[in-house]
């Protein structure tokens, strides 16, 4: 137990440090801040609700650029894409705070952020899976037939529709190896950063399907690209909470500690992996927080009245967490197996490296 | 038990099941009495 004199609170630091961990990896594998587990999570151990976003926002800027780290020294990260995104990032979040405090003074706020996120998140896990399931099936055929295979495979036929629009100026994405017009990226930025800004998320969980299904980046360089968008807006959210009294800087530390380690090994288990396994874990991130977030909303409806689903939520997001990183860390260990030689599930082979 | 290992569903369930059971344990060890 650790008394944090700025909460005013008492928590066990190993839980701390443990969310930390999960997090982490879950941030360094599919390329999301985790703010949707990490708030609701800091709440329940106690902190107020403006300290639990303002110690996820300082904990996510740490993780963001130790995962960026490791992501540059993989190769996956396009500079000319995150740079391009940010502009129109910064633009979308903008509006989306605006939008955000338009709604706040009809008094409806809580309950139209839930529908869109519910919208939303449920969207994308339903073109993720069904999309994801589609390359699989693709990539056991390819096994099957003895073919090499490189480490992504997508059927989406969205990004040769985008990189097909003659906006100038039209530029090269080298590393992503994506030739499109630059509008349409800064229109994929604003768009996610509007979503991000408008729902008080960092937009990870948005902004990887979009540069996959929109831009026809590789999973690897979606994931690595934007961890760097989120290690530059979480610095500025991190400067703005810390200016506001919003940080408790002991319970910063002890995530970051966890969160160093975890970043670190969920972006090395990208290399272990095709990218639809990391599109997998995506989804499943999404269905599990689109259900979270659905618990929450009749929990909200029903006048926070009904106990059970406040708890049937607080255990979602833990489970939620618990379950990504064992899926990672499974992963991981078949296609150490695989490339031993020894005995995986069938599903898995097509998935590793 | 096979089915939960050699199905891509089955390992998806077995391990939420796994997962959902550890945070009932986390709650009911550290967390009962603050919510």
């Amino acid at each position: 137990m650790f008394e944090f004199l700025i909460a005013g609170i008492t928590v066990p630091v190993f839980l701390l440090v443990l969310v930390g961990l999960t997090v982490g990896m879950v941030g360094g594998f599919i390329g999301v801040g985790g703010g949707y587990m990490v708030t609701p999570a800091l709440i329940v151990f106690g902190f107020p609700g403006y300290m639990a976003s303002g110690i996820d926002m300082t904990h996510i800027a740490g993780k963001g650029v130790v995962s960026s780290i490791r992501h540059r020294e993989l190769g996956n990260i396009d500079w000319t894409l995150a740079l391009t995104m940010i502009a129109g990032t910064m633009l979308g979040v903008e509006l989306g705070v605006r939008v955000l405090v338009h709604f706040k003074g009809l008094g409806i706020s809580a309950i139209v952020l839930l529908i869109t996120s519910v919208v939303i998140m449920l969207s994308l896990f339903i073109y993720t899976q069904l999309e994801t399931h589609r390359a699989h099936k693709k990539l056991d055929q390819l096994t099957r037939e003895g073919k090499e295979i490189g480490r992504e495979v997508q059927t989406s036929n969205l990004p040769t529709l985008f990189q097909s629009i003659p906006l100038s100026p039209i530029i090269r994405c080298r590393h992503a190896r994506v030739i499109i017009s630059m509008w349409v990226i800064v229109l994929v930025g604003t768009a996610t950063g509007f979503l991000a800004g408008f729902l008080g998320v960092g937009g990870g969980f948005i902004r990887v399907p979009a540069l996959v299904y929109v831009v026809g980046a590789s999973t690897h360089i979606a994931v690595g690209t934007d961890l760097v968008e989120i290690a530059f807006s979480g610095s500025y959210g991190a400067l703005r909470h810390s200016m506001e009294g919003n940080v408790d800087m002991m319970a910063v530390l002890f995530m970051i500690g966890g969160a160093m380690i975890g970043a670190q090994f969920g972006s090395i288990a990208t290399a272990f992996v095709r990218g639809p396994a990391i599109r997998y874990i995506l989804s499943y991130s999404l269905i599990l927080a689109t259900v979270g977030a659905i618990l929450r909303l009749l929990y909200v409806m029903s006048g926070q009245n009904v106990e059970f689903l406040s708890l049937a939520a607080v255990m979602l997001t833990l489970g939620e967490m618990i379950f990504l990183c064992l899926f990672i860390l499974s992963l991981v260990l078949f296609a150490v197996r695989h490339r031993a030689g020894k005995w995986v599930p069938d599903w898995v082979k097509s998935l590793v490296i | 038990m096979k089915w939960f290992i050699n199905s891509l569903m089955g390992y998806w369930i077995l391990l939420l099941a796994i997962s959902l059971g550890a945070a009932a344990l986390v709650y009911q060890i550290w967390l009962k009495g603050r919510i």
